[in-house]
């Protein structure tokens, strides 16, 4: 399995593996403007073949009001390639890519009251915390919790090495 | 040029409304004052309103009506800019895009240096690849308007779609030299700098891209780029110490990334077996919880060194319970003698841990015990690795002992129907998978596999049925599917249909497979300008290059040779009786099409 970051070429193949993996779908298009428009912030897993097994597909909130802050769109892994801790590696690169190009404070998603594995893996191995619910978020009426982990530590660690860096 | 009609004071601000109507989407009050200006005798074959009137309808979505007016239009203004400006316009919204580029020539000929002609003109050419027509569009649009960023950075990148990189590369110096200096860098120009880098990389300046990306790395934000081509770059020219030392640091960035490791190794020009395996058992030690350092070594170890790497690689993922560790180690099956010492493992694995618990019969006084689901996982790795060699009943054999183990693990009925359909009974599969697919309500993933292997036994119906438990609510589940371009589905649906003999239907689905294709040929339209705006000019060239190699996407390939087969069976053996025929009208229709 590889991780890295997505390329223009990887979209359609997130764009399926979403479609194998969730019930929330979303056009081509839509694909695109996260790609074209943030292409730092999204990952895929692949496989050796470069079959895409999961995905992390993630924008920037930009509407001034709040601090800055990124946004997770969608995230999947092929259940035929869970427990190998993909899910989380995604989140971590896809969130210090926020930090670093776009100066984020935090990063939020949206994730379904009955998706006790997602949660668990945001709440425990991620360290995202529960902001609210809101109430039928989900098409089929299914409530969310809405969600943000705190980025500061990413900014801190980030620190140290570039410092290293230019006294080399 | 103005029209050879103007109107008066009174209706040219009618007419202006009319404009304004159209950009701000009140299409219902634009005929209002369309209607005004007509109704008046002395202008009722005004060909500008006329036009606009047109363009107007069509965004209501009365097509016919909207052509009829605009070609009457045109015919009474034959040399009005806002005519055959407005005709184009129409022509691009159906697609014609050839025609569309022509009227906008037209509108130009009457009026060259109309700026939103000239972007509308420059849009269609990039999206039909006119990239001769483009720069020069391009070219007009910077000497009209050369204070805009976009009027530089279009022109600079229509050369660079030439691959004539030294007027590409001038054009961006020029325009960045105008840029002030000083002020805080942001992400924009760190985008713009990377895209400047990457041209010069193309123009095969290896030497002269390092030396800029060097020099400009400060301003750059996006520090994986810049890393990732720094490492590149070195190692391109031979400067193996840097090169490694990039590598070095993207490994510690992000230590999943299997490329990074081979990268590094070239770096450290380490090209013997055992000099390999060494690098991958420190970079173990320096990353504990990465997978390439442990995974990547079985690719390159041999005999009895393989033999000791992947014994603790697969006792490792036994222990801890890891269901993908076959199709971990899949890529590994074109070697015999891997396959053989996997196997062998295996077994012996399956006999210690049935008698004593534990891996191996002789570590009998060594250690605890191994947890009960080892024998769970060993099972379970065997059916596949059984399945993969197409060795079926030894495959059941591992399967059932495995469901009888831990009957309510959902991996194993999804295992035990992938064996039926590689064995080639579809049917069975399916039964299987539904099996699994009950366990489960909640899993789309499994949903979907289940979905599939009741197309690949034919049950279209029960497959969109089953489907309709993820779909939105209160549309069809095939529209839906349809709506969100799940070609997965329609392929397998188009292909269970030839198997039925409904060609018509097969058809309609490879149809509508080819439809998303060119609605994602289309989706390029808005980043043309979009991109511009953003800076995010590497990956708009990433999708360029993307859509004009789209239809190799495997999913077309799939559908393309499924319509072909369909045609030229209908071709060899035309249907005869009335059924049939009925049948065929669908594909009939399509083949005009």
């Amino acid at each position: 399995m590889n991780i890295r970051c997505a390329k223009p070429e990887d979209l359609m193949n997130m764009q399926h593996c979403n479609l194998l993996c969730l019930p929330e779908n979303y056009q081509m298009k839509y694909y695109f403007y996260h790609g074209l428009s943030w292409p730092q912030l999204s990952y895929v897993a692949e496989d050796e073949k470069g079959n895409i097994v999961g995905y992390v597909l993630a924008k920037m909130e930009e509407d001034g009001e709040d601090l800055k802050h990124g946004h997770i769109t969608s995230l999947a892994v092929k259940r035929s390639h869970r427990r190998l801790g993909l899910a989380q590696k995604l989140m971590d690169q896809a969130s210090e890519a926020m930090v670093e190009c776009f100066d984020a404070k935090y990063v939020s998603l949206h994730v379904r009251k009955s998706n006790r594995a997602a949660l668990n893996l945001y709440k425990n191995s991620l360290k995202f915390e529960t902001v609210e619910i809101e109430p039928k978020y989900y098409a089929d009426g299914e409530d969310a919790y809405s969600m943000k982990r705190d980025l500061s530590e990413f900014s801190r660690r980030m620190k140290v090495p570039s410092k290293e860096q230019t006294e080399e | 040029m103005p029209s050879s009609n103007p109107l008066p004071p009174k209706e040219n601000a009618l007419f202006k409304r009319i404009l304004r109507c159209y950009e701000q989407k009140q299409y219902k009050n634009g005929l209002k004052f369309a209607k005004q200006i007509l109704s008046n005798p002395k202008f009722t074959e005004h060909g500008e309103t006329l036009a606009m009137k047109g363009l107007t309808l069509n965004c209501l979505g009365r097509k016919e009506e909207a052509y009829e007016h605009v070609r009457k239009g045109l015919r009474n203004d034959l040399r009005s800019h806002v005519c055959w400006h407005v005709y184009g316009l129409l022509q691009r919204s159906d697609k014609k895009y050839d025609e569309a580029i022509k009227c906008y020539r037209n509108a130009l000929k009457w009026e060259k240096d109309n700026i939103q002609i000239l972007r509308d003109l420059s849009l269609l050419q990039i999206q039909m690849r006119d990239l001769e027509g483009y720069r020069d569009t391009r070219y007009q649009l910077l000497m009209l308007r050369p204070t805009q960023r976009a009027s530089w950075i279009g022109y600079a990148m229509s050369f660079h779609l030439l691959e004539d990189y030294k007027n590409a590369l001038n054009i961006l110096e020029t325009f960045l030299d105008q840029q002030q200096k000083g002020n805080n860098y942001d992400y924009e120009h760190s985008e713009l700098l990377l895209y400047q880098n990457l041209v010069i990389q193309e123009s095969g300046e290896l030497q002269q891209a390092l030396m800029h990306l060097e020099n400009s790395q400060d301003q750059i934000v996006d520090k994986l780029t810049l890393k990732e081509n720094l490492g590149d770059l070195n190692l391109r020219l031979q400067r193996y110490e840097k090169a490694a030392r990039y590598y070095e640091e993207l490994i510690r960035r992000n230590p999943e990334n299997t490329f990074y490791y081979k990268k590094l190794i070239e770096a450290r020009q380490l090209t013997d077996t055992y000099d390999i395996l060494n690098f991958y058992t420190e970079y173990a030690e320096l990353y504990p919880r990465a997978m390439p350092p442990q995974r990547l070594p079985l690719n390159i170890a041999t005999d009895d060194q393989f033999v000791k790497l992947v014994d603790k690689y697969l006792r490792k993922g036994l222990r801890k319970g890891v269901p993908p560790l076959f199709v971990d180690l899949r890529s590994l099956y074109s070697d015999k003698g891997k396959v053989e010492a996997i196997e062998d493992l295996m077994m012996q694995y399956a006999d210690a841990l049935k008698q004593i618990g534990k891996f191996n019969a002789s570590e009998v006084n060594n250690g605890p015990k191994e947890p009960a689901s080892a024998l769970l996982w060993v099972y379970y790795y065997l059916a596949q690795h059984f399945d993969y060699l197409e060795q079926t009943n030894r495959a059941l054999i591992y399967i059932d002992a495995a469901i009888e183990h831990t009957p309510t693990l959902i991996e194993l009925y999804v295992t035990k129907g992938r064996i039926y359909k590689h064995a080639g009974d579809p049917q069975e599969a399916f039964k299987w998978l539904d099996e699994a697919q009950g366990l489960d309500t909640a899993d789309r993933y499994i949903n979907s596999k289940c979905a599939k292997y009741m197309l690949r036994a034919n049950n279209v119906r029960e497959a969109e049925e089953t489907c309709a438990k993820f779909t939105r609510e209160g549309v069809s589940a095939m529209e839906n599917l349809n709506e969100m371009q799940c070609m997965w589905f329609q392929t397998e649906c188009a292909l269970a249909y030839q198997r039925l003999g409904k060609y018509g239907e097969a058809l309609k689905k490879c149809h509508e497979i080819d439809r998303h294709f060119s609605e994602i040929i289309e989706d390029q339209f808005d980043f043309h300008t979009y991109c511009m705006r953003k800076m995010t000019l590497r990956s708009y060239v990433g999708l360029l290059r993307l859509e004009d190699v789209l239809r190799g996407h495997p999913f077309y390939f799939k559908a393309a040779r499924c319509a072909i087969e369909v045609y030229l069976h209908l071709f060899d053996e035309p249907l005869k009786d009335e059924n049939a025929e009925q049948e065929l009208s669908t594909g009939r229709t399509l083949l005009l099409f």
